[in-house]
């Protein structure tokens, strides 16, 4: 499905977001995943974050003059269905961990390049990629 | 099941009016009936009149800055509701929910420039005028004003006035369109929220007897509409005649000239939003496309293909490139200049008549539509459409252009498309309308500068927001001093 427009691009964000702070909630929550649970939780809260700002992004910079469509971007590359963390091993979650965030960081360094007209979104974007590339390489250090 | 009925809001309460005329309200996606509200009468206006007569001495004796914090807290109020904001306005409206948003961004951006009052409002001094003699301008408020608004924006328009009279002192009446008057509701709700002291703000809902009682009252000092010529020029008269403050913003047929230089690719998506955002129910929508010399082929072609990949559908859909127009009376006004364009012989080359959306087969739908070889004395390029139907008049040369813009009547916006500075400097130069894009395709001010046209596009001397608007709403008493 295509993300063609400022909000498209904005609403994939959010709900990346909170699937990905839902995921990382659950699994801090996990019995089986005690050894990461800081981490887990950190992460959940990250995510939480990461919603104000695009939330935030998207009520600061949605004018006019800026509704202006997008080519050659689809969500599809950056979805990732997940299965309930709850009941994952230790082993599940990680491999999980590391997919989410993976395309996050990938979906962010994208739209940041597609919507790079708008440089305070570009900036909002770049700023929450980070933030998955730190996630990405602590839990590539495990 | 009953309607949820639109209540007016006088002296910090809901009120519902004595009248007993109702209109409904529509969802023009799904044309569902969505709400009532009822006309109102004059004496709902002698009342809110009242309310904002009676509260006007103990606001403009509170402090501008003061005056500005109820701003400041209003603007966190918007931001906290804003989605719900946009949700309502393109629920009744139609709109693309990100044309929803950015018109609530806009809003916001109104209170936010107003809470600047104490610099804008400042006065002036000089001394020594003659020997011993000072003197200096203040600047005071003058107490009730009102904004009658369009129902094209039902959210941002009443905002280019409101904050600014309200943070200079003034006590403030909206009438919102009949057509659309759930945002405002809404944004009233937040105001209530916020806790203006009583009759500082008030809305009363209505049609023309409501517009009519705020003409004529003589407790009013002044009135800002934004609408159709033909109401602009009425009110711009009646207000004359009852002595009253006025600034009248009026309709437009905006051309968007194309250059052989221009960057076509770059500049697709802003034309395209120029002529079919909102669903051409913008006063700065292109209406007239003008490709110069040898780029009319091209330019028609990139153009109609780009339209016709835009999804048309619900507003609230986010893939949703145009939306429905506002109501079905509007359709069928818009369907009626495609058939005149036909009739008077312009050649139809995207047909947005018999347009239909699977999801929502009743909804006020018309396809994006361009005519081409379209002439100048052609009805479609001389009247306002505010529809999704582009007239495209080939020209030979820029004077031919700047000759189609000047001879419109109407001054609100034109808009060039040029890699060349010499030629944007003189197009910007010599075209009458008040309101130009540079490759850009809908030349809108934001609020720090002045929103108004020229021409048969408004009537009155000072256009919406930006600085002027200070000087509307307050007058400057000169004191020149000696002491002895």
């Amino acid at each position: 499905m295509p993300l063609e427009n400022f909000g498209s691009i904005l609403n994939f964000a959010e709900n990346l977001e909170k699937q990905n702070q839902e995921f990382f909630a659950t699994a801090a929550d996990n019995p089986a995943c005690e050894q990461y649970r800081e981490m887990f939780t950190q992460f959940a809260n990250d995510s939480g974050k990461n919603v104000k700002t695009v939330l935030r992004t998207r009520r600061e910079n949605v004018t006019e003059m800026i509704l202006e469509p997008i080519r050659d971007f689809i969500r599809e590359p950056y979805c990732e269905e997940c299965a309930e963390a709850g009941s994952m091993s230790a082993e599940d979650a990680l491999a999980t961990a590391k997919r989410l965030v993976d395309k996050a960081e990938r979906y962010y360094t994208e739209a940041a390049a597609k919507i790079k007209a708008l440089p305070e979104v570009a900036r909002a974007l770049k700023t929450i990629s980070k933030k998955h590339k730190a996630h990405r390489e602590k839990l590539a250090s495990l | 099941m009953s309607l949820p009925l639109m209540k007016n809001y006088i002296n910090g309460e809901w009120v519902e009016s004595n009248s007993t005329s109702f209109g409904d309200i529509w969802n023009p996606a799904t044309a569902e009936k969505i709400a009532q509200v009822a006309y109102g009468t004059k004496e709902d206006v002698d009342q809110a009149v009242k309310a904002a007569k009676d509260a006007y001495w103990d606001w403009r004796t509170t402090p501008p800055l003061t005056r500005a914090r109820y701003l400041f807290r209003l603007k966190d109020a918007f931001e906290e509701n804003f989605e719900e904001i946009a949700a309502v306005l393109t629920t009744e409206q139609g709109k693309c929910i990100d044309e929803a948003r950015g018109e609530v961004r806009r809003m916001i951006e109104n209170v936010e420039h107003a809470t600047g009052v104490t610099t804008l409002m400042c006065g002036y001094t000089l001394e020594d005028i003659a020997t011993d003699i000072d003197c200096y301008g203040h600047r005071q408020p003058l107490g009730v004003f009102a904004a009658i608004v369009p129902y094209n924006f039902p959210g941002m328009v009443a905002w280019w006035f409101l904050p600014y009279a309200l943070v200079t002192g003034n006590t403030f009446i909206v009438k919102p369109s009949e057509q659309v008057p759930m945002t405002q509701t809404k944004i009233f709700e937040v105001i209530d929220e916020v806790g203006f002291p009583e009759g500082v703000v008030n809305m009363v809902h209505g049609s023309r007897d409501v517009v009519n009682g705020l003409l004529d009252h003589p407790d009013i000092e002044g009135i800002s509409f934004v609408g159709a010529t033909p109401t602009a020029k009425y009110i711009y008269q009646r207000c004359g005649e009852t002595g009253k403050r006025v600034q009248a913003l009026g309709g437009a047929k905006n051309i968007v000239a194309v250059m052989p230089d221009a960057d076509l690719d770059a500049g697709m998506p802003s034309l395209i939003t120029s002529f079919y955002g909102c669903s051409g129910q913008r006063c700065l929508s292109g209406s007239v496309l003008v490709p110069v010399g040898d780029v009319a082929d091209e330019l028609i072609e990139k153009f109609t293909a780009a339209a016709k990949i835009m999804k048309v559908g619900s507003g609230l859909d986010e893939a949703t490139g145009m939306g429905p127009v506002v109501s079905a009376a509007h359709k069928e006004r818009v369907l009626g200049y495609i058939e005149k364009g036909i009739e008077e012989g312009a050649d139809l080359v995207m047909d947005g008549r018999n347009f239909t959306v699977d999801e929502y087969p009743n909804g006020f739908f018309v396809g994006p539509t361009l005519f081409d070889n379209v002439k100048p004395d052609m009805t479609i390029c001389k009247e306002e459409i505010f529809g999704p139907v582009v007239s495209v008049v080939r020209a030979k040369d820029l004077d031919e252009v700047i000759e189609l813009i000047n001879t419109r009547g109407f001054g609100n916006a034109a808009c060039i498309y040029t890699n060349s500075g010499a030629v944007a400097r003189e197009f910007k130069y010599r075209v009458l309308p008040s309101m130009v894009g540079i490759n850009i395709g809908i030349a809108a001010p934001m609020s720090f500068f002045p929103f108004g046209g020229a021409g048969n596009s408004m009537f009155g001397d000072t256009k919406a927001h930006g600085q002027e608007i200070f000087n509307f709403y307050t007058d400057t008493k000169v004191v020149i001093q000696r002491w002895f």
